[in-house]
């Protein structure tokens, strides 16, 4: 997997501190629907390089970031844009969907 | 660039699999496409026991085990999803959604099935913010929490069992009367027995409450047709399969109106060459045992219908002679005899013909091509192509007439 995984205090450098539009998928490892959506999004992030990251949280091993967003689910992919919270997308995300929603944070 | 196969199997379940396996032992250059993971809805199942040979094993476990034997006869793997097919030529082509292009000479459709989505308001809008699909992926975060679990079968009931490790009670929603459940009956023991487990019957669901997260759902009874509302913070629905087979739509396969495919008991489809096994075809018995069984005869049945189109190939349509394809059954005396007639004749007379002789015993597939129903039967071939269909007459001057245009006298 190419996506960086983020741990509690990255997550704060990268989302709040550094501002960049990215978005953060997060998974778990037997979750057999995050198996299919995580590849995919490996495969679609050198498209977006230096303009949108991608980065992955293994919702056991950071129970706070999860909480947080009071997610009820994975996989969920989280977009954020200047330190706010820009919308999600939950369950067996498609690729184009992925492609709209980083379209419209963008403001394309 | 179009890539050849001699056998693609779309899909990567137990049934694409096994297909694979034998597939790959009978040295055929064999791909198999999958989209997700490989384990098809075996890679979701915590536990299997009932797998010969495997006392207690995960399904994750022992689908790796099946790639691992299906990799050590060479077969090949792509993770893509298929888009769309033609089926209609003898080089069977097929598309996938990254715009790869594939060839093959049999096709075997191992696409499984997908769960049923009710269409009730409020199931897509809060997908993720407390709709789920999937215990194990999901049960952790409704932790403390009231769930309701939507179905009775076995994933319903097992997963709904799973859910009350988190959950504060797990409310399941039954179609059927009190006390009635379509699991097996070791669950429902289990699951009557659980203090967590309560149980709604005569009813379904009608509407998922919340506008943010879950708050509630609206349930009604099939009964008396009341409706009631019940809070929870979860809802997880098991409420069936449909079979992945809508990319197939266009495609000239035959399929019931759920979209599950039938096939013989070669696992033929309508199409020749097209083969359809495990969950995606209509069948008795969904387990990964039976799964396996398919895609061995699926793979044995394509095998021996490459094989009889090569050798087609290769022995009649590049042959300088015309071709006598005589049809026998070695049961039907009548044929037999018929045969020994015509090798007589041919013996006697110029050497202008080729005879070869099929067995209607096991090359089903050219008797089907030629549309041959009983034996005897000669179809006469120049370059491939069909000149004519001899009466199997045993009158010899008849038959020799009809050979050599010579008029009877």
């Amino acid at each position: 997997m190419s996506l960086e995984q983020l741990k509690s205090s990255r997550f704060e450098e990268i989302i709040y501190d550094n501002c960049d539009p990215c978005l953060v998928i997060f998974s778990r490892k037997d979750c057999h629907v995050c198996k299919e959506v995580v590849p995919m999004l490996d495969e679609l992030k050198p498209q977006y390089e230096g303009k949108f990251g991608f980065y992955y949280v293994d919702v056991e091993e950071d129970k706070t970031l999860f909480q947080r967003f009071s997610l009820k689910g994975v996989p969920q992919v989280l977009f954020f844009s200047e330190g706010e919270y820009r919308g999600k997308a939950a369950g067996k995300v498609e690729e184009e969907t992925i492609e709209e929603k980083i379209a419209e944070v963008l403001g394309l | 660039m179009v890539s050849s196969y001699d056998l693609i199997i779309i899909g990567g379940g137990p049934a694409g699999l096994s297909a694979a396996i034998y597939g790959g032992r009978a040295k055929l250059k064999t791909l198999v496409i999958n989209k997700g993971t490989i384990g098809g809805l075996a890679d979701t199942t915590r536990e299997i026991v009932n797998y010969p040979g495997y006392k207690h094993v995960s399904g994750p476990d022992l689908m790796k085990d099946f790639q691992k034997h299906a990799e050590s006869f060479k077969v090949e793997f792509l993770k893509e999803e298929v888009i769309s097919v033609d089926f209609s030529q003898e080089e069977k082509q097929i598309k996938t959604k990254k715009g790869k292009e594939f060839t093959a000479k049999a096709v075997i459709l191992a696409c499984g099935s997908e769960p049923r989505i009710l269409n009730i308001p409020g199931e897509k809008t809060l997908r993720g913010s407390g709709v789920a699909y999937c215990a194990t992926c999901d049960a952790e975060f409704f932790e403390g929490e009231e769930v309701v679990v939507v179905g009775s079968g076995d994933q319903a009931i097992e997963e709904g069992m799973y859910i009350t490790k988190f959950a504060r009670k797990v409310t399941v929603i039954v179609l059927h009367d009190e006390g009635i459940l379509d699991c097996n009956k070791v669950s429902a023991e289990r699951a009557f027995n659980n203090d967590k487990m309560e149980f709604v019957w005569n009813s379904t669901i009608e509407e998922v409450l919340g506008e943010e997260n879950v708050s509630g759902v609206k349930i009604k009874n099939l009964k008396t047709g009341s409706s009631s509302e019940l809070t929870c913070q979860g809802v997880f629905f098991f409420v069936g399969m449909i079979p992945s087979t809508r990319f197939l739509n266009d495609s000239g396969i035959e399929m019931d109106k759920s979209g599950y495919i039938p096939v013989n008991d070669r696992m033929e489809t309508n199409l020749e060459g097209i083969y359809a096994v495990g969950d995606n075809r209509v069948k008795y018995l969904r387990q990964v045992v039976s799964a396996a069984g398919d895609g061995a005869t699926a793979a044995v049945a394509a095998e021996r219908y490459i094989e009889e189109f090569s050798e087609f190939n290769t022995t009649i349509l590049q042959n300088d002679k015309k071709i006598l394809l005589l049809f026998i059954n070695v049961l039907v005396n009548e044929s037999l005899e018929f045969s020994t007639l015509l090798e007589t004749i041919l013996h006697e007379n110029s050497n202008e013909y080729k005879l070869l002789k099929v067995d209607m015993a096991t090359k089903k597939n050219l008797a089907k091509k030629y549309e041959i129903e009983k034996v005897p039967a000669v179809v006469v071939l120049d370059k491939g192509k069909v000149i004519k269909k001899l009466g199997c007459s045993m009158d010899k001057e008849k038959l020799i007439a009809q050979l050599y245009s010579i008029p009877i006298l």
